[in-house]
């Protein structure tokens, strides 16, 4: 799907018509879909509703850390927190049987070190590993028509789903479990962070929640008046901790845990005033060379955001492998905030200069898959509105960051069939820019004065910089870059931080097995030392 | 099923594109087959783009954490020499670290720039007890391939855990990748278990 409230409506329809769905997306991407996923929850479902909710404590490649878990319990569907892959299995099909018992869409909460890690998994000889439908479909206008007067006794339903939810929860103690050991510590715990608890403290009394929302407040009462101190375990906020609070119990919970990025054994330990066993080799000290992601060797990016870097003009960035051009030697993008928002960010953003008196013009840079995921939105809005601005659509007929996925605009499908391909400059024409024009984003005098033209136009328009992710397709563009003279180390080709040039020794040292032969180098080199073979070289007089 | 007193406890790293994560990978499920628990964990959203890579297997008759704590790392494998020092920390006192000596110098991030180490192995060997060195690069090349270079160093890791036989490293080998690349592998994990046999002996073992 193009975005993930798409998807999650796809998802619904699944479930309107008998069939089980899961629908999975990342935390942010439950912000796209929380439209659907809140009035979901008041119809119900027909077939078993999963939404998966990956969560990213440390942001180790997101731009929140929000904690999803809020979400489950605004839109009132049940939560469950697996702790582990053979978990993560399991609640699949706990997930869809509370859903169609409960009538409810159930949301399953990973986070990045439960998505991210293995951990063996066991078969159930006496689960169906096959999609289930539920034939026989029938219209049910006042559960699935949400017009206010259904809505209504819609809302009913869902406070008494939750409150047999409840009772399920206090009951079904596979899910919810209690398992006692030293009661003079009781450590109440759900999702990554029971297996640090098991890790730190094994004889520790511990109620590991499954089911988190709602939550079993009476299990959760039977086991704090079974133990002496009571602590509350959980990653991000302290979405157990305040419910437990709220049952009249006192547990030790954010005051002594970090409510900011992941738990670890380590993290876990400190809270618990636990010395580590042994300790371990002292780390290095000094500053050692940052390895950062970088843009490939010859990624059609590098040319755009070196071209940007140069031209004094302000840049709203999006989401993908192109936000790296806000780093380091590139740092030619001014915000990143979510997908899409590139495109009217740049609307908003010319305003308030103009109305400043400011004249740097605005760049909104978007790469395929966010243009088509929720930046053909904001274009329409550019246009409706009489925004005069430039947008750079960087196409590289993939979803690259994220690990090439086919979307809407490569012609190819998730599961690898052919599709109808969006056609940008059609869709932009449609939509109402009149200027969209191809630039080359390896000819970088091309791109700069295709950039100007577009400035200096008095409407809106898009450019489309077309170049495969070299992750794709890794043919040689040409030859790699050579040297042909003794580098004097003016360090031009540097500021383009590309990983085929290695710049330690103060002189360009070109690595032929990584350079692509994309020539951007060769372009910049103002001494005509770099070439590459059939690449006319450029003259002093033309880079002065 | 193995015996093992306590959990063994593998931290990998290496360089985006290395191969760091099917090296894990195979250790886990080689693991996994001797009967052993394991859990194995990775970040890698920018494995592609050549930033650092980090992957920590934990496998032993019962594990909770896919996370090892600090310090606590019996071996740390590294498939690049300045990444063996920003992990160094990851061993225990008396652990072994295992390292290719390959360098790769990072791309230029402007005014962030820091030269590369000049004796990254002085700076290792200072301060790890236990040190074997491999240049896992060049007898990749030998064999044909340069990217076999991980299974070299997965060959050498094999013999600092006696726990798996040699025959399951073989078969896990034999099926975690495509058939064509099977006798590269192999060739590959033998040279690099015969170097540490070799040089370091089987006296060594966490």
């Amino acid at each position: 799907a193009p975005n993930e409230k798409v998807a999650l409506e796809v998802a619904c329809g699944v479930s309107l018509g008998g069939g089980r769905a899961l629908c999975a997306m990342k935390h942010v991407g439950v912000n796209v879909a929380a439209d659907p996923f809140f009035s979901a929850s008041y119809s119900g479902v027909g077939g078993g509703l999963i939404l998966v909710s990956a969560d990213d404590p440390a942001m180790h490649s997101s731009q929140n850390e929000q904690d999803n878990r809020h979400l489950a319990r605004a839109a009132k569907v049940a939560l469950l927190e697996p702790s582990d892959s053979q978990e993560a299995m399991d609640f699949v099909a706990l997930g869809f049987e509370l859903s169609e018992r409960f009538d409810t869409p159930v949301m399953l909460r990973v986070t990045t070190r439960t998505c991210h890690s293995m951990s063996p998994v066991e078969l159930d000889p006496n689960t169906r590993y096959e999609p289930v439908l539920r034939p026989g479909y029938e219209r049910n206008f006042r559960k699935n028509v949400l017009l206010p007067a259904n809505a209504r006794a819609r809302h009913e339903a869902v406070e008494e789903r939750l409150a047999l939810l409840e009772e399920f929860g206090n009951s079904e103690r596979s899910i919810n479990r209690i398992e006692w050991g030293d009661r003079t510590i009781g450590v109440i715990t759900s999702g990554i962070a029971y297996q640090y608890v098991r890790e730190v403290l094994p004889k520790a009394s511990v109620l590991k929640l499954g089911l988190t929302h709602p939550l079993p407040r009476q299990l959760i009462r039977e086991f704090g008046a079974g133990v002496d101190e009571l602590y509350v375990v959980e990653e991000l906020d302290p979405f157990l901790e305040e419910q437990v609070r709220a049952l009249g119990l006192h547990p030790a919970g954010k005051e002594i845990f970090p409510i900011t990025g992941e738990l670890d054994p380590d993290r876990v330990a400190k809270g618990f005033g636990i010395e580590p066993a042994g300790a371990g080799i002292e780390p290095v000290e000094g500053s050692l060379p940052l390895r950062p992601p970088v843009l490939c060797a010859g990624c059609g990016h590098r040319g755009v955001f070196y071209t940007l870097s140069r031209m004094g003009v302000a840049v709203t960035g999006d989401i993908g492998c192109y936000t790296l051009g806000s780093l380091p030697p590139l740092e030619s993008m001014d915000a990143c905030l979510c997908m899409g928002a590139s495109v009217g960010m740049a609307q908003g953003m010319e305003i308030a200069l103009r109305a400043a008196g400011d004249t740097r013009p605005v760049v909104g840079v978007i790469g395929d898959s966010t243009f088509v995921h929720s930046g053909i939105t904001g274009l329409i809005n550019t246009v409706y509105n009489g925004s005069s601005g430039t947008l750079l659509l960087l196409d590289n007929g993939t979803t690259a960051m994220t690990g090439h996925q086919e979307h809407p605009g490569t012609g190819v499908t998730a599961e690898g069939d052919s599709a109808i391909a969006l056609d940008y400059v059609a869709v932009c024409h449609a939509i109402g820019v009149r200027r969209v024009r191809e630039a080359d984003p390896y000819d970088l005098e091309a791109l700069e004065s295709a950039i100007r033209e577009e400035l200096a136009a008095d409407e809106p328009s898009v450019i489309v910089c077309r170049a495969v992710c070299r992750l794709v397709d890794r043919t040689p563009i040409a030859d790699p870059a050579e040297l042909e003279i003794e580098c004097p180390g003016c360090g031009t080709c540097f500021e383009l931080g590309c990983p085929a040039l290695d710049g330690s020794s103060g002189q360009a040292v070109i690595d032929p097995a990584v350079c692509s032969g994309c020539a951007l180098c060769v372009q910049l080199c103002p001494f005509c030392g770099l070439r590459i073979h059939g690449h006319e070289a450029v003259t002093p007089e033309s880079v002065s | 099923m193995n015996e093992l007193e306590r959990p063994r406890n593998v931290f990998l790293t290496g360089v985006g594109g290395h191969g760091v994560l099917a090296v894990s990978r195979v250790i886990a499920e080689a693991a996994l087959a001797r009967g052993f628990d394991v859990r194995r964990s990775e970040v890698h959203g920018m494995s592609q783009r050549g930033g650092s890579v980090v992957s920590q297997v934990r496998y032993g008759t019962r594990v909770h954490s896919p996370l090892i704590a600090r310090g606590a790392a019996d071996i740390l494998v590294s498939l690049e020499m300045l990444e063996a020092l920003r992990h160094l920390h990851a061993l225990r006192s008396d652990g072994i670290l295992l390292a290719n000596e390959q360098r790769i110098t990072p791309a230029p991030v402007g005014e962030l720039t820091v030269a590369y180490p000049d004796d990254p192995r002085g700076v290792c060997e200072e301060r790890v007890g236990r040190a074997i060195f491999l240049p896992a690069l060049d007898i990749a090349r030998e064999l044909g391939e340069e990217k076999a270079a991980n299974m070299v160093m997965l060959g050498a890791y094999s013999v600092l855990a006696p726990e798996i036989p040699e025959t399951t490293w073989l078969e896990t080998i034999a099926t975690a990748f495509r058939p064509r690349f099977r006798e590269l592998n192999v060739a590959a994990f033998g040279t690099g278990r015969e170097v540490v046999l070799r040089t370091a002996g089987e006296g060594i073992t966490p």
